[in-house]
């Protein structure tokens, strides 16, 4: 090569000029190292940028994380077991958690309650006995329960004062603590979305990755499917579907039946995104070298169409993660979802369903509380996802 | 009491009646409502002389804390479906004899009657008693019932009513002349009265001049016709005589009656509007007709949200659809100044029973259920007194479904039998029945192998159920029993149990608060296919054997015997003690497992509302919930709207 690019010796120059010099590509714009940085980063890597500086994305997945990670120890960060009963204090309001009596500092500690029937109008009337100093203990030896429905522990990172009480969010008509009752309800309102989702993803990808690529017969048949799906009145399919779960099945069984129904409802959305982009993508000139390559359709779709837009899967997936949340709170509220002895916010909230509990104990209803705030944090998170999913805008 | 002396009392009480009734009739003349000045001065009303009977049921007023009250107002309830304008029938309470407040049965639209050896009972109207449409109310009206309507293969195709029948055999039916009838059995009848003042009662009359027209054998051929539209069917015409004349649905504005308040909407409506009956035959002691009320307004609402239209004063007298939980709601919301609430009782001999179905369709099931030993295991399983502590504040009565304290035939050893919580005991009666092998989880196992899980079946609305469930779970894990909880809807609930598909079904207690000797024990022995613990033998009873099955129970057939014997029984000493041991060997045998009894029936009442009981009990047979409280005596101190 060298030999032909050097002129003859003698002989006239070439006219067609080719430099000695070797290639710079920055020869007429340099790249500083951020920029090189910048355009050599992968796609996660860029997305990663791109949401760190959507700061109320970051702090909603923070949240989020700390949220997951309180619901996953849930049964440790509790001072009861969700079903243990109270029936002294029955309807007891929030115990306030305070540091000082009387201008001394003493450390947490809540004031105990003494009860009274209000025999006129039958009402449970609970106050403050400012005698009664009951510190909170740390770290302490409560109730023993099993962690995970596998471990038996006893282990408790705090718990109410011996023979105290710690009703950090009252207790219901049962006197059971609704505080506990709703830590441990979290890990099923908030699993719920990912279950759901997970299955909903399989089905939307593998669904409308098959009518994306093969297109004809195929997509025509998944899309009037989708379509009778979408057609279908939601509530009375749920009542239907929530029906046929026989009430001898366990808890955990009628949770996986619960998520089931929700996610087996939820992937038409999906699958005709991904339909979409790939009726898109399979023009494209990589996918017809690969092609041409030989590759199988799976891999192709698998290997080189999909991870194209994996990053607005993610971000779609975590917009309806709110969206299953939200169905299982409205399926249990409703009566169709979970059903007592199981715990979660939905549940907790159809007992609070009703006009005693409105107007005389409003603290039943505080689980509306974490379902907005998780609702909302998925919502902003997902927002800064979406933008951060196209980096180069 | 016996029927001889009812007769009696009845006989004093119509002539007390009369001699009080032909005195301010003279003395005072009536007062005339203001309701129906404008009709009567256009002429289409005649004055309230001509339209009262001769003999006025004179309400006094005496031994009550009951005071006479003035015209007017228009009195709301709210109600949840329009199934409910019958309550305007229970509530109105006119019936042929009633009940009085004390439980003695009195005549109230008759006379008076006589009943003569529990068999021949003679009864008379009233002279000049008329429908509310101003026709003559005579013995005609009987007639029609008994020889047109009863005896009518098409009309009637169960022929004459239960009540009606003595071994099978209907009555002789005399009627002496236009206000005399006699209905007379060769053996006593004591379900005969009782049914005729019931809730739902038993109705020996129809308004014939109104009626005959939908009857085949009177109606003009082409007005029949017309109004049904298709030509005659063989019983075209008897679906409309049914339609028009049901006399206790109450929602044919054009069907005379003899009720207190007449209904003048059709269904289908979200406010059912009644007036009062400008022939209504009873009178206050100072010559004004009853009711004082004008109007009568059902309100219909969701069933779960009446206690949250009752706390703001949406209603004026209110106990349907109030349950013990909304007492404090309902209280607090006196402060409004609108209502006030009352604690009645309610008049259940347990506010939650469990029963165990006797007749379930699995044998192994059945067989169980059917041992008397796993049903005490059961009853002893359940922590009462925490489930009193939780969801009664420790107010109501612990114990079995059986009668209440009131009642002269309680006994207390009836309420405590195999009621006290005692799971060791429990246990060892399982352990003996042999059902020893248990599951990894300590629950044991059916004698096949299958767990031993129950599914207590009820449909409710509220909370009440649910929590009662939860706590009787806890408690029978200690028995190693595993409990699930099934709510349905009510049809649901019913067909399922007819079926033998209900293993357990949660309902309320007996409805037996203010039994006498003389109250037939229909409901202790297997009479009917409503009782949960054995519909088939009910109906097998109700129908004569011709479906159901036969009781295998020695216990139940027992019960069958000694209700046959309270039949036959002459006197009110043989009846107690008949009365004694159905209650015995119910509360032994624990056919259905009663949690706790005499709770609090709220009862919401309008502040200005009067002549309403602060104490009673909310009873529905006999009761008629309010009905034997005669709201056609409850009056507004200052109606809305009205001038003094």
């Amino acid at each position: 090569m060298s030999g032909r690019a050097a002129s003859p010796p003698g002989g006239p120059a070439n006219e067609r000029f080719v430099s000695e010099a070797p290639f710079d590509p920055h020869s007429i714009e340099a790249l500083t190292p951020e920029q090189e940085r910048y355009y050599l980063a992968g796609q996660w890597k860029l997305m990663w940028w791109k949401l760190r500086r959507h700061r109320i994305a970051v702090f909603c997945g923070g949240l989020l994380a700390f949220m997951y990670l309180c619901a996953m120890l849930a049964e440790l960060l509790v001072p009861y077991n969700m079903a243990a009963r109270h029936t002294g204090h029955i309807y007891a309001p929030p115990q306030a958690v305070r540091l000082f009596h009387e201008g001394r500092f003493v450390g947490p500690f809540v004031y105990g309650l003494n009860y009274k029937l209000d025999r006129n109008t039958l009402q449970r009337t609970y106050t403050a006995d400012r005698s009664k100093i009951q510190r909170i203990r740390f770290l302490c030896r409560g109730k023993p329960y099993r962690f995970w429905g596998l471990v038996e522990m006893d282990i408790r990172l705090f718990c109410p004062a011996k023979g105290g009480t710690l009703f950090l969010l009252g207790t219901d008509r049962m006197g059971r603590d609704m505080f506990s009752r709703l830590a441990i309800g979290s890990r099923i309102s908030l699993t719920i979305g990912f279950v759901g989702v997970a299955i909903s993803f399989l089905l939307g990808i593998v669904i409308g990755g098959l009518a994306g690529y093969y297109g004809g017969w195929v997509d025509s048949v998944v899309q009037r499917i989708i379509e009778v799906l979408r057609s279908f009145p939601v509530l009375p399919l749920w009542m239907a579907l929530s029906a046929a779960l026989p009430v001898t099945w366990s808890p955990l069984w009628i949770y996986f039946g619960i998520t089931l129904i929700l996610g087996l409802l939820d992937w038409t959305g999906l699958a005709r995104a991904v339909r979409s982009k790939l009726f898109a993508l399979r023009e494209e000139d990589f996918a017809t070298a690969a092609q041409l390559m030989g590759a199988s359709p799976r891999r192709i779709v698998g290997r080189h169409l999909l991870p194209s837009f994996t990053s607005h899967l993610i971000a779609s997936a975590t917009l309806s993660i709110p969206a299953m949340i939200l169905g299982e709170t409205a399926l249990s509220f409703l009566g169709l979802g979970l059903k007592p002895p199981i715990v979660s916010w939905g549940v907790l909230l159809s007992e609070a369903q009703n006009i005693n509990v409105v107007a005389l104990y409003p603290w039943l209803m505080l689980p509306v509380v974490p379902v907005i705030v998780t609702v909302l944090t998925f919502n902003f998170l997902g927002d800064g996802l979406r933008d951060a999913a196209d980096p180069y805008k | 009491m016996t029927a001889r002396a009812l007769s009696i009392v009845a006989i004093s009480a119509a002539a007390a009646c009369r001699a009080v009734a032909s005195e301010p009739a003279q003395a005072a003349p009536y007062i005339e409502p203001p309701w129906f000045k404008p009709k009567i001065a256009t002429g289409v009303l005649p004055p309230i002389v001509l339209r009262l009977p001769k003999a006025p049921s004179t309400v006094s007023f005496a031994g009550t804390a009951k005071k006479p009250g003035r015209y007017g107002g228009s009195l709301t309830m709210l109600m949840a479906r329009a199934k409910d304008t019958r309550m305007a029938v229970v509530y109105g309470y006119a019936r042929l004899v009633a009940w009085d407040s004390d439980y003695r049965l009195r005549p109230d639209i008759l006379e008076r009657f006589e009943a003569k050896d529990g068999r021949i009972f003679t009864f008379t109207l009233r002279k000049g008693h008329r429908w509310s449409d101003g026709a003559p109310f005579t013995t005609d009206d009987f007639r029609y019932w008994w020889e047109d309507v009863v005896h009518n293969k098409v009309l009637s195709r169960f022929g004459v009513p239960q009540a009606l029948l003595v071994d099978g055999r209907k009555p002789k039916v005399e009627f002496l002349d236009r206000h005399t009838v006699r209905y007379s059995w060769a053996k006593p009848n004591p379900y005969f009265l009782p049914a005729l003042a019931g809730p739902r009662p038993l109705y020996l009359y129809m308004p014939r001049h109104y009626m005959q027209q939908f009857h085949i054998d009177y109606a003009k051929k082409k007005f029949l016709r017309k109004m049904t539209n298709n030509g005659l069917k063989p019983d075209g015409w008897a679906k409309f005589h049914r339609k028009r004349g049901r006399m206790y649905r109450f929602q044919n504005p054009a069907l005379p009656t003899l009720q207190p308040w007449i209904p003048t909407t059709e269904p289908p409506a979200d406010r059912y509007v009644f007036v009062r009956n400008p022939y209504f035959h009873r009178v206050d002691r100072n010559g004004r007709q009853l009711p004082y009320i004008d109007r009568l307004v059902f309100v219909i609402a969701d069933s779960k949200i009446v206690a949250a239209k009752a706390g703001v004063g949406e209603t004026d007298l209110q106990g349907r659809y109030l349950r013990f939980t909304d007492f404090t709601f309902l209280k607090r919301g006196e402060s409004r100044g609108r209502h006030r609430v009352y604690q009645w009782q309610t008049a259940v001999g347990a506010q939650i029973a469990l029963y165990p179905n006797l007749n379930h369709k699995d044998p192994v099931w059945r067989k169980l259920f059917g041992d008397v030993r796993f049903r005490r295991a059961l009853s002893l399983g359940i922590d009462r007194r925490e489930i009193n502590r939780v969801m009664y504040y420790g107010l109501a009565a612990e114990g079995g479904n059986t009668v209440l304290p009131r009642s002269p035939l309680f006994r207390p050893e009836y309420r405590e039998a195999w009621a006290r919580f005692d799971p060791a005991r429990a246990n060892a009666l399982l352990d003996e029945i042999g059902l020893t092998r248990r599951d990894s989880e300590g629950y044991r196992l059916l004698p096949d192998g299958r767990p031993l899980e129950i599914i207590v079946e009820a449909a409710s609305e509220g909370s009440e159920y649910t929590d009662a469930m939860r706590l009787i779970q806890d408690s029978w894990r200690k028995i190693g029993v595993r409990l699930f909880q099934k709510n349905t809807r009510r049809e649901m609930f019913r067909r399922r149990v007819y079926a033998g598909l209900t293993q357990i079904a949660m309902w309320t207690g007996l409805d037996y608060a203010n039994v006498r000797e003389d109250t037939p024990p229909l409901a202790l022995a297997p009479t009917d296919q409503v009782q949960l613990q054995w519909s088939q033998w009910g109906l097998h009873y109700a129908s004569k054997g011709r479906s159901g099955q036969r009781p295998t129970d020695p216990g139940a057939l027992r019960l069958i015997e000694l209700l046959r014997r309270w039949e036959a029984a002459e006197s009110t000493a043989q009846r107690r003690t008949v009365w004694h041991r159905m209650l015995q060997i119910s509360a032994d045998r624990v056919y259905s497992i009663g949690l706790v009894g005499g709770v609090i029936q709220p009862v919401v009442v309008n502040v200005r509302l009067r002549n309403v009981p602060e104490t009673g009990i909310w009873a529905w047979n006999p009761g008629a919930h309010l009905g034997i409280y005669r709201p056609d005596t409850f009056w507004f101190a200052t109606p809305p709207g009205a001038a003094d």
